[in-house]
């Protein structure tokens, strides 16, 4: 994370060359298409991603006039970009949810049995986990996955999302609390816990 | 484990992708660039600069300052014309002022009477076509050194416009006042383009370039 934060550092002066020189434009996708892809297919599905991927750096491409130099790394302007994608294709996350609840994944036999635990806590709190996704509004869930899963800061957020950093907060307190309710109290948790404390 | 652990031990399922599945991304990004106005022209601008070599440093000068975005290039397009409506005003000023009566009445909306006219014909000729003269001077040195990436020229250009905004609450007669919020609104669009972040960020590295430069 720390490498990608300090490629992303003179994503300013590659979109700024870029208004001159559109091939530059290449670099920012080479640093970032990878992530991004991989943010869209956790929220809308590998299929879905393919084609979301390509229309996100279309779109940053379209309007990088626009883009405020100021800011050296790009990566919240794409991750606002394909957040707003996925916006438009709500029934394919939501599909993506349902597939996700519906698979029931085996833990790996071997490995660490701290790590093993842990895999065996997440897998069994996946199902439960998507629907608490799936339930949340639109807004909140955009926050808490760009923290969670991008590890975006509060500020990138705000950037990305175009809202003040009290609303990321407001929403993501309220997104997690609710994950919160559903995850309390599950045969998951108290799974993890047995193992836990076997140790 | 808390729900944001939770939800990363969840997300690192999902592996990134490997370089062939970008491709198809890759490509339709690749189509786009190409269609691009700008693309491909980047190796001639050498050629075009290498004629105005700097004094001192031997670099081109052109090649020193950032490219205009095309933010600031709609300000220069928007800026000629405004020398267009401005000549067009001109015109009909010049048309009219045949009849000093008629323009006076069409153009500018006063009620004077013959003898006033008679009297004050040789100086309302001369302003209507210095005035012109002037703001037609004004928008081509706005534009052209706003292109150039003067900051002061894009500051001075908002000050204009305040003043054109002043001087529209003054007008009158209704061609008048049609032509003035014509041109009034092609300064505010210019304006606009001139103060959004990628016009912003053009005027400070042009700033940082002819510090750099100074010996």
């Amino acid at each position: 994370m720390r490498r990608r934060r300090a490629a992303a550092a003179d994503d300013a002066a590659v979109i700024e060359s870029s208004w001159r020189e559109p091939e530059r434009f290449a670099v920012l996708f080479d640093r970032h298409a990878p992530h991004i892809y991989r943010y869209l297919a956790r929220r809308a599905g590998r299929q879905v991603a393919d084609d979301l991927v390509a229309e996100t750096f279309l779109a940053a491409f379209a309007k990088r006039d626009r883009y405020d130099l100021r800011h050296a790394d790009a990566r919240p302007w794409l991750y606002g970009i394909a957040t707003n994608l996925v916006g438009q294709h709500r029934r394919d996350e939501a599909r993506q949810y349902r597939i996700s609840q519906a698979a029931v994944a085996e833990p790996e036999a071997a490995g660490h049995a701290e790590r093993v635990a842990a895999d065996v806590t997440a897998r069994a709190m996946r199902p439960l986990l998507d629907a608490a996704l799936a339930a949340l509004p639109a807004g909140d869930r955009d926050v808490l996955l760009l923290i969670a899963w991008e590890q975006l800061t509060y500020q990138e957020v705000s950037r990305a999302l175009a809202i003040p950093v009290g609303t990321v907060r407001s929403r993501l307190h309220r997104a997690r609390t609710k994950t919160r309710q559903v995850l309390a109290g599950t045969d998951a948790a108290a799974t993890y816990e047995e193992i836990t404390t076997n140790e | 484990m808390n729900d944001m652990e939770l939800l990363r031990e969840l997300a690192q399922e999902t592996p990134l992708p490997a370089p062939a599945e970008l491709d198809p991304a890759r490509a339709r990004l690749a189509a786009a660039i190409a269609a691009d106005p700008a693309a491909g022209r980047f190796t001639a601008v050498p050629e075009v600069t290498m004629h105005q070599p700097y004094p001192s440093g031997g670099q081109p000068v052109e090649s020193l300052r950032p490219p205009a975005p095309a933010p600031v290039l709609s300000a220069v397009k928007l800026m000629y014309g405004g020398v267009v409506g401005t000549v067009m005003q001109l015109i009909i000023a010049l048309a009219f002022i045949g009849d000093i009566k008629a323009y006076h009445l069409a153009v500018l909306g006063h009620h004077l009477t013959t003898a006033q006219l008679s009297h004050l014909r040789p100086l309302i000729i001369t302003l209507v076509i210095v005035v012109g003269l002037v703001v037609i001077a004004l928008w081509l040195s706005m534009a052209r050194a706003v292109g150039q990436g003067r900051n002061w020229a894009r500051i001075l250009s908002t000050v204009l416009f305040g003043l054109a905004t002043l001087e529209l609450i003054g007008n009158h007669g209704v061609a008048q006042v049609l032509w003035a919020m014509l041109t009034w609104l092609t300064g505010l669009a210019a304006v606009w383009q001139l103060w959004r972040p990628a016009s912003s960020a053009f005027f400070r590295r042009c700033r940082q370039a002819a510090l750099t430069r100074r010996p």
